[in-house]
């Protein structure tokens, strides 16, 4: 800046011829300024070297304050492993045995229990009606009966008992209750020979 | 700019080329450890994670000892009432004690084999029975075949009345499996 200044005003010199010669080497005349240029350029210089100083500081205080907690985490790995690593061999015994239990759960729930089945039918069968035979297989039930009275009368009973096995809670394993065949009269006994068949849930149709 | 000219330079502004050099320095260290705080929190983070999972394991596992002492147990027990494939003699004596408890009748008993699944600890044992006897007699037979000794479902049933009498008695055919190991 100074020596640009200096030369402006050296070029901003009237162009006349120098009543002498001007022997004045600008590079070197003192600065004369109240602030001198170098205040500002050494003020600068300073301020860019705190500023990254400053910086620099900031970023390896941050990095020491991770590294404590890295440290520490670490040690809570080290205190913890041992234990963690026999739980969870701890854990798989567990799962080994619970797997087997589990099996043996399912093996018995995965079939309806025939002897409450046939308890419950007995139960709640209706007057009038009498069971000939019985056929669970994987589709469902197959129930096979006798109504007494008149065929009117018979039908009546086996659509009513239809309906109750239909609106049953404790017969809600099967979905759907319905005639396989239309009622037909038995000549030996003289009763209405009914077919219904109870069809299991999720078992094919 | 030659050399003297240079030292020339640093000599007049000692102080600004000084802070320049620094600067250099210090933006030359940053730029080298600006990669240093992203990765210490990463390791932070997965160290934490790890740490994290170990402690809920431990807090978790608080009880386990016990809860698998408990299964162990139950398996054993599991164990006793198991049947087993080739032991067909106990198997057979297993449905005759039922016969004489039950008051029914075997008319037919045969074990039929059946393949495990794969990777299952147990191996169903099929069987294929029919007996006969009055209702009470039957639902004795299989109130104690489904919750008796050993673990048991039935595939297929069939109970049948034995002629016109109400009276007469009834055929049940059963397809069952007994719970078993190979």
């Amino acid at each position: 800046m100074l020596s640009l200044k200096k030369k402006s005003e050296a070029a901003a010199a009237p162009q006349v011829p120098a009543w002498h010669p001007n022997f004045r080497n600008y590079e070197k005349l003192p600065d004369i300024k109240v602030v001198r240029t170098a205040f500002f350029i050494n003020g600068g210089a300073i301020f860019v070297a705190l500023a990254l100083l400053t910086y620099l500081g900031t970023h390896e205080w941050q990095l020491h304050a991770l590294n404590s907690q890295i440290a520490f985490r670490q040690r809570d790995i080290d205190q913890y492993k041992k234990e963690s690593e026999r739980d969870v061999a701890l854990f798989k015994k567990f799962q080994a045995e619970e797997a087997r239990i589990k099996e043996v759960d399912a093996f018995v729930k995965s079939k309806p229990s025939v002897s409450e089945l046939l308890i419950h039918l007995a139960k709640t069968l209706p007057p009038g009606i009498a069971i000939d035979s019985l056929d669970l297989r994987d589709a469902g039930l197959t129930m096979r009966f006798s109504a007494r009275g008149t065929p009117d009368v018979a039908s009546g009973l086996a659509t009513a008992y239809r309906d109750q096995l239909a609106a049953d809670p404790q017969m809600a394993r099967f979905d759907e209750v319905k005639f396989t065949n239309t009622p037909t009269k038995n000549p030996t006994t003289g009763r209405i020979v009914v077919e219904f068949f109870l069809h299991l849930k999720g078992a094919k149709k | 700019m030659t050399n003297d000219e240079l030292f020339a330079v640093v000599k007049k502004h000692p102080v600004a080329v000084g802070c320049g050099l620094l600067s250099l320095a210090l933006a030359v260290a940053i730029y080298f450890r600006s990669d240093a705080i992203p990765a210490a929190v990463q390791e932070l983070e997965a160290k934490s994670t790890e740490a994290d999972r170990y402690a809920t394991n431990i807090k978790n596992a608080a009880r386990l000892k016990e809860q698998l002492d408990t299964l162990v147990a139950a398996n054993k027990e599991i164990d006793g009432r198991l049947v087993h494939v080739s032991a067909q003699g106990t198997n057979s004596q297993f449905f005759y004690k039922l016969e004489s408890e039950s008051g029914v009748r075997l008319i037919n008993f045969q074990q039929t084999t059946q393949s495990a699944a794969k990777n299952a600890a147990f191996v169903p044992v099929g069987f294929t029975v029919t007996a006969q006897g009055d209702l009470p007699q039957l639902l004795a037979f299989l109130g104690m075949l489904e919750n008796g000794t050993h673990y048991a479902r039935v595939m297929n049933a069939s109970c049948t009345l034995i002629g016109p009498k109400r009276d007469a008695p009834l055929t049940l055919t059963l397809t069952l499996e007994l719970l078993g190991q190979p």
